[in-house]
């Protein structure tokens, strides 16, 4: 009887794997953040350059900033971010025994405007001034997204839904802070959030949900009043 | 005006508007078609990366970041937009004509570059209106047009298509740089800098 055993050993030794740009994003249309991931460390310590270059630039040379968007990151200020140029970047990782690089992320920074969702969504029902009641949802656009001197313009979508509801209703608004939501179930809970999205394609996140309770919807005592 | 009226005219502000949404159009579909072409013909996303891509407007001194867009004057930007969109006449004939030669490319490519060819020449005279406007008898007609044409690039069916991937980059770009730029006069010319 033979018995093979095969024996790996535990603390395998090895270059690094392949790291990883996960992705790059700008919030202001001025600054860039990439984020990255380290792959196998190969049980040895193990060094990690993120490197890059421009159309214009053409030579490679090293992220400006580990620190400032915290780790795994690189962060390319004012100084270093050009618009309407395409950036290469990719990470080095580098052991005892080797090194290894991830593939090379391209991007333009216009591409990857996605910004901070929208901040201070208010609501008011209001049903004094108009015939109709209607839900007025106002917010103001996100931090760093200058749209004043229109650097930035936002389209937004302003979502709500009756609170045990699973289905949002959706509204989109150009430009404009504010909505007007008609036809609401008196008596019922809403929530309501809102985005923006830049030129890009890249939706910010969800704002944060505000709730509100639609007054009215006692129909059965009124019902009763008239009766008695 | 039909009765000698002076009020029949469309707004300036709502020019404005036509020439952004405009802008945006010809913008998205330039993108467009630049990433279906460059996923189609290279790989991996390195054609760039490698190649010295060079842009026929490249000599406009355009502003390239927020505080060079603030500081520029609008009567100068305004030129500056009119004189990218008159470089980019003979260019766009041109590729509307090569499209149709390219065995490989993309089935929307051909209605897209026709597409913007005809949008562009729109935005122009949009934007020679409103620049009447705004500084009227002051048109710069200059024909500004660079572009050292199609005789400029060698006829084998590799650099054609290079050559095509070239214009394809530069016209997003610079779609890109026009929309933005039309976006910040019209907050600063209609809205007054308070968008």
């Amino acid at each position: 009887l033979f018995i093979v055993i095969n024996i790996t050993p535990v603390n395998a030794q090895s270059p690094p794997g392949q790291p990883q740009v996960i992705g790059c994003r700008s919030y202001d249309k001025e600054t860039v953040t990439c984020w990255w991931e380290p792959g196998s460390d190969g049980g040895l310590s193990t060094n990690y350059t993120v490197l890059y270059w421009t159309e214009r630039t053409k030579t490679e040379q090293e992220c400006p900033d580990y620190h400032s968007s915290g780790p795994y990151t690189c962060f390319f200020d004012k100084t270093h971010s050009s618009l309407w140029m395409y950036y290469f970047v990719y990470v080095k990782a580098t052991n005892a025994l080797g090194s290894n690089v991830s593939d090379i992320f391209r991007f333009e920074i216009g591409d990857v405007v996605q910004t901070y969702p929208p901040r201070n969504l208010t609501l008011l029902y209001e049903t004094e001034k108009a015939s109709l009641p209607y839900l007025l949802v106002t917010w103001v656009p996100p931090e760093k997204a200058d749209v004043k001197m229109g650097w930035i313009t936002l389209q937004y979508e302003v979502r709500l839904k009756e609170e045990k509801s699973h289905t949002w209703e959706k509204h989109l608004v150009d430009h404009q802070t504010k909505l007007k939501v008609f036809s609401l179930t008196p008596g019922e809970d809403y929530v309501v959030q809102v985005r923006c999205k830049a030129d890009s394609k890249h939706w910010s996140e969800w704002s944060e949900e505000s709730y509100i309770k639609i007054p009215g919807g006692s129909r059965k005592r009124d019902m009763t009043l008239w009766i008695s | 005006c039909p009765n000698g009226g002076t009020n029949c005219q469309i707004p300036t502000s709502a020019l404005f508007d036509r020439a952004v949404k405009l802008s945006h159009y010809i913008h998205s579909l330039s993108s467009e078609m630049f990433n279906e072409f460059d996923e189609r013909f290279t790989p991996g996303r390195r054609f760039l990366a490698k190649s010295g891509i060079s842009c026929h407007t490249s000599s406009l001194n355009t502003p390239e970041d927020k505080e060079q867009a603030r500081q520029i004057q609008h009567e100068d930007l305004l030129n500056l937009v009119l004189k990218v969109l008159r470089s980019w006449n003979d260019p766009l004939v041109h590729m509307v004509s090569e499209v149709q030669d390219i065995r490989e490319a993309p089935d929307t490519i051909l209605w897209k570059t026709v597409e913007v060819e005809e949008q562009t020449k729109r935005l122009l005279e949009g934007m020679e209106r409103i620049i009447g406007r705004i500084q009227p008898g002051d048109l710069e007609n200059e024909i500004y047009s660079p572009w050292p044409g199609p005789a400029s690039i060698p006829g084998d069916e590799n650099s054609r298509l290079f050559a095509f991937y070239n214009l394809l980059h530069c016209l997003r770009r610079d779609s890109h740089k026009i929309d933005n730029y039309l976006k910040l006069l019209k907050c600063r010319l209609i809205h007054e800098g308070n968008c």
